[in-house]
């Protein structure tokens, strides 16, 4: 808002009012930084943490080891749980993108009506506090007998996916020319051979972003799966139960294959919608 | 057109169906079950167990305890969300685009490890306190953790980006042509800011605000590692209610309030952020 003075031309403030609009802004830039710097530091300081060679969590550590990452790639229990979360996650991903595709489709294009209302109830689980879900959940599989079972396991997984398949997919769709899913349709191919031939091989893009999604949800999912797994076991749960009780550095090395699995993939994700969307045009207002 | 879609019949229902049974069955039902459990008693309905949360005071305290964690953690956010944002908005596009990343990046890992991050951060032999012992600032460690603070400090990490994003993107539709037709007519950065750029930006502040305060109410993890058990929210108490010392009836109530409370606040908030929309 000030006027631009020249870089280091003029030093001396043209005003008082100028002087203290700059003195504004740096104290601004200040506190912007330091909340960035707050924002990043447990995760800037986890990653040196997990190749520490010493037994207590002091920072910085002293010297360098790989100790704590063989430590867990040694037990038997944190390489179960690893498989555990693994097909956990591949399992509740894929359901929830094969499931809220057709979904996402269905509300995009069809015609019938309460179609905000289904889209409202798709997207709750995001808003919703998963502790109210997990409680439900609990419930609900008590009562069927699947408590602490893999498949009531999944289920809550799914439902976790859903809202960000639903989200992505919906957008992807709606933004998708529906004057080439009609050619199709005019040149013969029936509604299951366009979705295939045509829509897919379109949408991959945000297909494999939505994928991801809902793959990360699964993979750090502790709530849920505190209430309902029973002696499952998966990374996170058993990270949190660890914690609760004590504090032990070889969590450091875990919690360090967490953040390289989830920023790894979420910045896949995102790099993928950016695709999709340039593949696409212009992406529509949202 | 006409003849394709026909012949097509555009099978809209019939693919959202597998999802609406799976949500219906899986996720609709058993929150109607809560519903209903927490509303029956012996004798058929009862308002009973809403009654006697309101009459104990451990869950009362249970209670205003959460609503003031998620006041402050809400108050926090928006003090240090709003200079970032409005910081953020002015950065040259490269810049720009490196501290949005500082803020993203955070955001994609999990609540669990970002939690546990602050005990190597802030624990007794953590970076900070040896910092504050090392400079000669304090003669014993301060007690970060396992206490509110600890609680308060870990949620505000986890959550600030919620407001900050929704409020860059909202910064950025402000049109900046409003401010200088303000200079130009003698008003000075100070007043320009607080007449026209801030009541502005009010609305996205306001909706971003309202979703931390939603989101704080259902934390679980947080409190739990960071609270040491000592800083009880909702969440841990349904955690105690359902696996510890089975009382499903108040816990299916607990949660129906939690429910509820969070259902009123989300319409606030999509009240707020269509209303931004329209203008």
């Amino acid at each position: 808002m000030t006027v631009p003075t020249g870089r280091g031309t003029l030093a001396a403030p043209a005003s008082t009012g100028e002087a203290l609009a700059r003195l504004h802004r740096w104290l601004v830039a200040g506190a912007a930084v330091g909340v960035l710097a707050f924002l990043c530091l447990p995760v800037l300081i986890v990653i040196p943490m997990s190749f520490s060679n010493s037994n207590s969590l002091r920072f910085p550590p002293e010297g360098f080891s790989m100790r704590w990452y063989v430590q867990v790639f040694t037990d038997e229990r944190w390489l179960l749980a690893m498989r555990t979360s693994l097909l956990l996650a591949a399992l509740s991903s894929t359901l929830a993108l094969v499931l809220g595709s057709f979904a996402a489709y269905g509300i995009t294009r069809g015609r019938f009506p309460g179609k905000q209302l289904l889209q409202s109830n798709f997207i709750s689980p995001l808003i919703i506090p998963s502790v109210v879900i997990a409680v439900a959940l609990y419930f609900a599989l008590a009562k069927v007998g699947l408590l602490g079972s893999f498949a009531g396991l999944l289920l809550g997984h799914t439902l976790l996916g859903v809202p960000y398949v639903v989200l992505i997919m919906g957008v992807a769709i709606r933004s998708f020319d529906i004057r080439i899913e009609q050619v199709a349709f005019t040149l013969g191919a029936s509604w299951f051979t366009m979705f295939r031939r045509v829509l897919v091989p379109n949408l991959l893009p945000s297909t494999a972003a939505a994928w991801i999604f809902a793959f990360v949800t699964s993979f750090d999912e502790v709530v849920i799966t505190t209430f309902v797994a029973g002696t499952h076991e998966t990374v996170p749960k058993r990270m949190f139960n660890d914690l609760v009780l004590q504090v032990n550095p070889s969590i450091t090395a875990i919690a360090t294959l967490l953040i390289a699995v989830s920023v790894g993939l979420m910045a896949l994700a995102a790099g993928l919608v950016q695709r999709g969307r340039r593949r696409l045009g212009t992406p529509p207002v949202n | 057109m006409n003849v394709a879609s026909r012949r097509q019949a555009a099978p809209g229902f019939w693919l959202v169906a597998p999802l609406l049974a799976v949500m219906a069955l899986g996720f609709n039902l058993p929150l109607v079950l809560m519903l209903g459990k927490s509303v029956v008693g012996e004798s058929g309905f009862t308002l009973q167990h809403f009654v006697e949360i309101f009459q104990v005071p451990a869950y009362l305290k249970v209670l205003f305890n959460t609503f003031r964690i998620a006041l402050i953690t809400a108050v926090c956010c928006v003090l240090l969300g709003y200079p970032l944002a409005y910081w953020l908005r002015r950065l040259p596009s490269r810049w720009q685009l490196l501290a949005l990343a500082a803020v993203v990046i955070p955001f994609w890992v999990s609540i669990l490890v970002r939690t546990y991050a602050w005990i190597v951060v802030l624990g007794n032999a953590g970076m900070v306190n040896r910092s504050l012992l090392g400079f000669g600032w304090i003669d014993s460690p301060i007690a970060f953790l396992y206490n509110e603070l600890g609680v308060v400090i870990g949620t505000i990490n986890v959550l600030l980006p919620f407001l900050v994003l929704p409020l860059f993107a909202a910064m950025l539709k402000i049109d900046e042509r409003l401010l200088r037709a303000a200079e130009t007519l003698g008003a000075s950065n100070w007043t320009a800011f607080w007449r026209i750029f801030f009541p502005l930006s009010l609305p996205a502040l306001a909706a971003g605000a309202i979703l931390v305060f939603i989101l704080t109410l259902g934390f679980f993890i947080t409190p739990a590692i960071l609270g040491g058990g000592r800083v009880p929210m909702v969440a841990n108490m349904l955690d105690l209610l359902v696996n510890h010392l089975p009382n499903w009836e108040l816990a299916s109530t607990i949660s129906t309030v939690l429910l509820g409370v969070t259902l009123v606040l989300f319409v606030m908030y999509l009240r707020l952020t269509t209303r931004k929309e329209e203008a």
